[in-house]
């Protein structure tokens, strides 16, 4: 489908099959995480967003939101102002959250159409419940970041978490590994290569004098920082 | 220890022999099956990173003459370390045979991780699934003709500890395909994989592959990379890299893994079944688990260490030594020499050479055979047993947090502990550790404090026979010592510390053949080693009492030796060939002590100043290979005068205390 065409296309005439596709202020939503994305990898330019957009009307959207101060549109140069900065990262936190969610914890195949769904429906207790929930992922299921909410730098251990870092388990217990947030990359790599990565399953052995863990038959011997960085659920 | 032939390798490497080279996971049996193609012993033992070198062997296999070639286990073809990057450099440069990738039956899922990776390589190989009766005791069944189909390769099962399979191995050599399996990665990744595979230089592996290892970051591809290509190549290849990665959060290494253990699990699901049926509880896995529980296992090192006391300190040290020394050198051999020698050569001259105060036979061969050879066989026996048995790698997670204190970590025991049997083979396996900084402590730890085997049964069984007192100032004294030196060492040598991961073995009950057969080779290594270095420093004893220069030398380390150490003038001789090994100075105070010239302080001050010195010449080139000539420099430069230091702070703190042993 050619640009122009989607820019003639009037508003609400023939669905057609984007992935999330509704009224008028879910389509802004929709732009604003476009451009949170596209500025995420380095391309926010006019041109750009009107080439990822799926939607129709997409430059009166545009317009709109320039008009009522969330963006700032010169020639190609496209801005985020103060308040449509806010939102779209409200927006894109509650997104990559829901996607960590139907697709970690309820392994749903259609993650990223329900996630469409729900980004625009959390409230944001609920959204933070979910991000606590989760442990406070750093990264969506796709790898890209999670902007970080007022709970991930509180931390609050009220809820007991369904995804907890490894080094809360009990010795004995096991549990799959969800994702991993290495300090470093070598890290990563060395663990990876011995079959630690998200999917496999790990047994705690023990936590004094280290840790010790099991993924099938080799068992691991490991500091306390690395089972900090290793999240997993009970299985 | 030392029988890691690796200079062997110049000489074989251009020769048009056929070629099988041995690759796999650490710790899966590669240098057993090698010994069993070869009929060479290579180390073999329970632990991860035994083998540190690439080694090779000949064997006639299939009725040709083939080279067979040993190599340190890896986890990845992207090293991480010294030990794996030989391993990925035999694949990278030299001429292609056939490669046979040994696994373990049981833990096949880290095994097709290489499997994939050599599959990417296009090498030809087959696939050896070893130690298939610890993967049926637990449960565990793969099958071998469904894997073969998936991988197109031949799969072959073995036992290498009790010989079954071999024939099929043998076999199955004349036969190496390239693998079919494959990996498809994100697109981003196969589009960076496309624009690099253009700009590499030809190799031995596929240009796929040798991408693929690029955008995983390998560092250590850096020098292969400068040697075959322009600096603008390699600069543009940085630049793919860098625009892929900036695509992704987390590393491409990382991301390159989680693909192919995805795969290996696709594969895995199809080819290997499980019965609980396996027996899990067995008394090794109790054991196992034991030996590192935060309470328990205390006890147990405690108990390891008093039964190798037992064994190597009384038995070895104390009966076997007596035995040697006083009956069959004391009564017999030295008396019939001594006889022998002034019947053939009725000159003084002679007989002082041979069988004088500095004789060749009554001083050099008696200490190395009775004095030492006993402590040392003894103590390779039981050292033998510790390593086969799974526990070194356990004592590691026990002293974890000790070695934190001197910037290492548990891992750091492992070549520390190979110490104790000789410090030059532990130098080599430094490689094992991720990081500069850990090789080059763990490098002037073991030339400073850690005492090989030879010098630990001399010096245990000298102040046991004060008391446990002495004994206990002794290893105290050298404990401290080598902790402040890693502490403060650790804070001025650059570089950070790396990760404790350290995989553990299952234990295992060591196999008499192969505590015999490792042992003997050790022997063997000692007599050949060390005896020569005896005679020399002998020798030169000798030479240096004739032309009246040891006389010389005493008065003029009379101020160090007696002064400051509050040691008899004669103690300057032990530490002169103390410079040679210091074992063989160990010896010489032995006998000191035997004849009653020194008091118990002067015993322990004594001991330890001769366990500070560098071990023996020997250590000292490997230090120079290992770490360059002059951090080597640097290391004996700081370890000489700080040996006597201690020795002289020790003396006076003990005279001052007036402490009675």
């Amino acid at each position: 489908m050619s640009e122009h065409k989607r820019v003639e296309t009037v508003e609400g005439k023939a669905g057609h099959p984007a992935l999330c596709v509704l009224p008028e202020i879910e389509k802004e939503d929709e732009l604003l995480e476009i451009m949170w994305t596209l500025r995420e990898e380095g391309k926010l330019t006019l041109d750009q967003i009107v080439q990822s957009c799926t939607m129709e009307g997409c430059e009166d959207i545009l317009k709109g939101l320039s008009k009522s101060g969330w963006i700032d549109v010169k020639d190609q140069a496209v801005e985020l102002l103060p308040k449509g900065e806010k939102r779209a990262r409200e927006l894109v936190r509650r997104h990559r959250l829901s996607l960590r969610l139907f697709y970690d914890l309820f392994a749903l195949d259609g993650a990223e159409a329900e996630a469409c769904k729900f980004e625009h429906i959390l409230s944001p207790e609920v959204t933070d419940s979910v991000c606590t929930l989760l442990g406070h992922p750093p990264n969506s299921p796709d790898g890209l970041p999670i902007p970080r909410g007022e709970c991930c730098a509180m931390f609050k251990q009220e809820m007991k978490p369904l995804v907890a870092p490894l080094a809360d388990l009990m010795p004995g217990e096991r549990a799959k590994i969800v994702f991993i947030t290495p300090e470093s990359h070598s890290r990563l790599d060395r663990l990876s290569a011995m079959g630690v990565v998200p999917g496999s399953v790990v047994k705690l052995h023990q936590k004094r004098p280290a840790y010790v863990i099991q993924i099938g038959e080799t068992m691991v011997a490991v500091d306390k920082d690395i089972t900090k960085e290793i999240f997993v659920k009970k299985v | 220890m030392h029988d890691h032939g690796s200079n062997d390798g110049e000489r074989y490497r251009d020769s048009h022999l056929n070629k099988v080279l041995l690759i796999g996971n650490p710790n899966v049996g590669k240098s057993a099956l090698f010994g069993l193609l070869t009929g060479k012993y290579v180390t073999v033992s329970n632990y991860p990173g035994t083998t540190v070198e690439v080694t090779y062997g000949n064997a006639v296999l299939n009725k040709t003459r083939t080279l067979v070639i040993d190599t340190p286990g890896v986890n990845s073809l992207v090293p991480m370390s010294e030990d794996e990057k030989v391993t990925r450099d035999m694949l990278l440069t030299d001429r292609a045979g056939v490669v046979v990738q040994v696994a373990d039956a049981k833990n096949l899922r880290r095994g097709l991780l290489i499997t994939l990776q050599l599959s990417e390589m296009e090498v030809p190989f087959i696939l050896d699934l070893n130690m298939d009766d610890e993967a049926k005791s637990r449960g565990i069944h793969v099958d071998q003709e469904k894997l073969s189909r998936l991988l197109g390769i031949e799969v072959v099962k073995t036992v290498a500890t009790r010989r079954s399979g071999i024939d099929k191995l043998v076999k199955g050599i004349q036969h190496p395909r390239q693998s079919i399996a494959g990996v498809r990665y994100d697109d981003a990744i196969e589009a960076g994989v496309r624009d690099i595979s253009v700009l590499l230089p030809g190799a031995n592996i596929a240009r796929r592959a040798l991408a693929l290892m690029v955008l995983a970051g390998d560092e250590s591809l850096k020098g292969w990379l400068h040697a075959n290509l322009k600096d603008h190549v390699i600069a543009e290849i940085e630049k793919v890299r860098q625009a892929v990665q900036s695509k992704f959060n987390n590393s491409l290494g990382y991301l390159i893994n989680q693909r192919r253990i995805k795969k290996a699990d696709e594969i895995l699901t199809q080819v290997m079944s499980r019965h609980e049926a396996g027996n899990r509880s067995t008394i090794a896995y109790h054991l196992g688990r034991l030996s590192m529980h935060p309470v328990y296992g205390l006890p147990i090192l405690l108990a390891v260490l008093y039964l190798v006391y037992q064994f190597v300190g009384v038995l070895g040290a104390g009966t076997a030594v007596n035995f040697l020394e006083k009956t069959v050198f004391g009564e017999y051999l030295n008396p019939w020499s001594t006889k022998i020698v002034d019947f053939i050569f009725p000159v003084p001259f002679m007989h002082e050479l041979l069988v004088g105060d500095y004789g060749l036979i009554t001083m050099a061969l008696t200490y190395s055979i009775a004095i030492v050879l006993p402590i040392v066989g003894f103590f390779f026996i039981a050292f033998g047993v510790l390593e086969d048995s799974g526990y070194l790698p356990r004592l590691a997670v026990m002293v974890n947090k000790i070695f934190k204190i001197m910037g290492l970590n548990g891992k750091a025991v492992l070549p520390m502990i190979l110490g104790l049997g000789c410090d030059t083979m532990a130098t080599l396996t430094t490689r094992i550790l991720e990081t500069k900084k850990e090789r080059i402590l763990v490098t002037l730890l073991l030339a400073l404090g850690v005492p090989c085997s030879a010098q630990l049964g001399v010096v245990l069984g000298m102040v046991s026979g004060i008391s446990g007192f002495a004994t206990a100032i002794w290893i105290g004294t050298v404990v401290l010592v080598m902790m402040l030196v890693g502490y403060l060492a650790a804070k001025i040598i650059p570089g950070e510390p790396s990760d404790f991961v350290l995989e553990l073995p299952p234990i295992r009950v060591p196999q008499f053949t192969n505590i015999l057969v490792k042992t003997m080779a050790r022997v063997q290594w000692y007599l050949k080693e060390a005896v020569p270095l005896f005679i020399l420093g002998t020798f030169i004893l000798f030479v240096g009492h004739k032309i009246g220069a040891l006389e010389y030398f005493q008065k003029l380390t009379d101020p160090l030796v007696v002064g400051l150490l509050g040691l008899p003038s004669r103690a300057a001789e032990a530490f002169v060939i103390g410079f040679l090994r210091r074992d063989y100075g160990a010896a010489g105070l032995f006998v000191m002590a035997k004849e009653g010239m020194l008091d118990p302080i002067q015993v322990v001050v004594s001991l330890v100043v001769i366990t500070l010195f560098v071990p023996c010449i020997a250590n000292f080139f490997v230090m120079v290979k290992e770490r360059g000539m002059k951090a080597a420099l640097y290391m004996v430069a700081f370890i000489f005068p700080f040996a006597f230091a201690v020795g002289g702070v020790l003396n006076w703190i003990l005279r001052t205390l007036k402490v009675a042993l």
